[in-house]
């Protein structure tokens, strides 16, 4: 079952166009990733989806609601982390947890309980006390997503609410969020961190120049735009001649570094692997290391975001 | 509860303060009891609604008023501080509309308005205790004008906080216009008796209106000119709601 379903939503700004006739649809209890470079039209289409501007055109429903007559029945059953910081300078972090919580009329039993249980999962207990105008960026970070937690909710937007964490601390957020997908949560997640895409998300969408470029699961999106492979050879020693032996191999791109280390790019990367041990065998030439490296997401969305650039 | 009553709430704990207090308390304080009687000896009995005041006795009166207004700076500093620190943007995102916000910012200044003008009323009473002359129409418009009041200048407050970026500009573009509020009024001294321009300008600021409302009310000199000041006061600070309704509906993210 879907949980967002987007049709043709745009949003424009006089002549310029953030988001351009976007189509998606998000499964309930998974976490949908949404990547694209710096001023893609992320943040907008998190602002559209989470009632916070209205589009210049077409349908959006979250939730079964329809977002643009029903925004408030939208919000209620929504969280939403926003890329920038909210906080209230004032208040301590138990302070702001316990607020919030009222802020979302849960009953002040359930708020202290749960208060407490996200002290402790976003290590917060030592800085409980802690005024947030006190905290590091980091560690007010922790306490702008583990708030969004005092509340019940059907659906979570986050827009990269890793940013300022430390790799501890953003791996343990990573598990966390795992956890609550299991229990029925989904998840709408920003990043331009692509490990971070990888680790935690069921599907990914791309989006460039407001255009959604590709929607699917981290591993097809692989298999469809991630052909080409990366082998990496060190030599022992330094060879003046090695660019002139392998210049006869066709169907790849070599490059070499500093005269001991060959890296090939390869749509046929086992054919060309061969080819390439065989003419160093015939020539004496040993091998120090070789390695495979596997084509990860950051890869293919690069690939794509310069594709997409060309092709405008 | 009603997203107001939460958002009332919320408003309250983050802006009252132990200094804001303090400072609320000391500051008319200062006023009442150092300049009140430091100025009596060259300050004759003020005339005021039929009424001859001892100068303490009417400046205490006229620190509720001046109180009224500074309070409701909080609605400026609530609006400006939501906007910087990322907050208006939360709660427009959770279960909460803008008229939930607006109405929330007005009841939080109508509440400080209110305590604010009954302590300085508690703390001033030993001055003003002879001439006071409560009654059943009196109360209600001393009520009146706090709440009047706390709208027209939050009011005030909240448009600038929308319209200025800078937190530089915001702080002394506010304190400007309040310092202008409170020594160009009858907060401190009464327009009679006062050079002819001036005069003029005391009765261009809603602050005379308001101060007079208040006294009216604790000296219980109700004349035609009270009532058409709570008038003027309501016209204000009607018009001035509606534009910081406006501009606060038309922010954008």
């Amino acid at each position: 079952m879907s949980c967002i379903n987007v049709n043709h939503l745009s949003k424009s700004y006089g002549s310029v166009s953030a988001v351009d006739d976007i189509v998606l649809s998000v499964n309930s209890g998974q976490v949908f990733g949404f990547l694209g470079p710096n001023g893609a039209g992320k943040s907008t289409t998190i602002k559209l989806l989470t009632t916070l501007i209205p589009p210049s055109g077409g349908s959006l429903s979250v939730l079964g609601v329809d977002a643009v007559k029903n925004p408030l029945n939208v919000r209620h059953k929504i969280g939403v982390v926003l890329q920038q910081p909210s906080y209230e300078p004032t208040l301590t972090v138990e302070k702001s947890l316990d607020k919030y919580g009222m802020m979302w009329n849960v009953p002040k039993k359930i708020r202290k309980k749960r208060m407490e249980q996200l002290l402790q999962d976003f290590d917060l207990v030592e800085i409980r006390k802690k005024r947030n105008e006190d905290l590091s960026i980091g560690q007010r970070r922790r306490v702008q997503v583990a708030r969004e937690f005092m509340h019940d909710m059907e659906l979570l937007f986050l827009d990269e609410p890793t940013v300022g964490l430390d790799p501890s601390a953003r791996r343990k957020l990573l598990d966390y969020l795992k956890n609550k997908v299991k229990t029925g949560l989904t998840i709408f997640y920003t990043t331009h961190i692509l490990s971070e895409a990888e680790y935690l998300c069921d599907e990914i969408a791309i989006i460039d120049k407001g255009k959604i470029i590709a929607i699917d699961s981290p591993n097809a999106l692989k298999s469809r735009f991630g052909k080409e492979k990366t082998i990496k050879i060190h030599l022992l020693e330094t060879q003046s001649n090695i660019s002139a032996l392998l210049s006869g191999i066709s169907d790849c791109k070599i490059n070499f570094e500093t005269g001991t280390n060959i890296i090939i790019h390869s749509e046929q990367s086992e054919l060309v692997l061969l080819q390439v041990l065989k003419i160093l065998n015939e020539n004496n030439i040993q091998i120090e290391d070789l390695s495979a490296v596997p084509t990860n997401l950051e890869d293919i969305f690069l690939k794509m975001v310069r594709e997409n650039a060309s092709n405008n | 509860m009603h997203p107001i009553i939460r958002l009332v709430n919320r408003n309250l704990t983050i802006s009252l303060n132990p200094g804001f207090l303090i400072w609320q308390v000391i500051f008319p304080l200062i006023y009442i009891f150092v300049a009140g009687y430091a100025y009596a000896p060259l300050i004759n009995d003020v005339p005021f609604g039929g009424k001859d005041l001892d100068y303490p006795a009417f400046l205490a009166s006229g620190m509720i008023g001046f109180n009224i207004m500074n309070s409701t700076l909080i609605s400026g500093i609530l609006i400006w501080n939501d906007r910087r620190h990322g907050m208006f943007e939360q709660i427009m995102s959770g279960p909460f509309t803008r008229s939930h916000y607006i109405l929330s910012n007005i009841c939080t200044i109508g509440i400080i308005g209110l305590v604010s003008a009954s302590l300085i009323a508690v703390v001033g009473y030993p001055v003003f205790f002879e001439s006071v002359e409560f009654s059943f129409i009196t109360i209600p418009i001393i009520i009146f004008g706090a709440i009047t009041g706390s709208i027209l200048f939050g009011s005030l407050a909240s448009i600038i906080s929308t319209r200025i970026h800078s937190s530089e500009g915001f702080n002394v573009i506010i304190n400007t216009v309040f310092l202008f509020f409170a020594f160009v009024s009858t907060a401190f001294y009464p327009a009679d008796g006062a050079p002819e321009p001036l005069r003029t300008a005391f009765y261009l600021n809603p602050l005379t209106y308001l101060v007079d409302v208040i006294r009216a009310g604790i000296f219980g000199t109700i004349t035609e000119f009270v009532i058409i000041e709570m008038i003027i006061l309501v016209g204000i600070a009607s018009v001035l709601f509606v534009i910081a309704s406006k501009l606060l509906t038309k922010l954008d993210f």
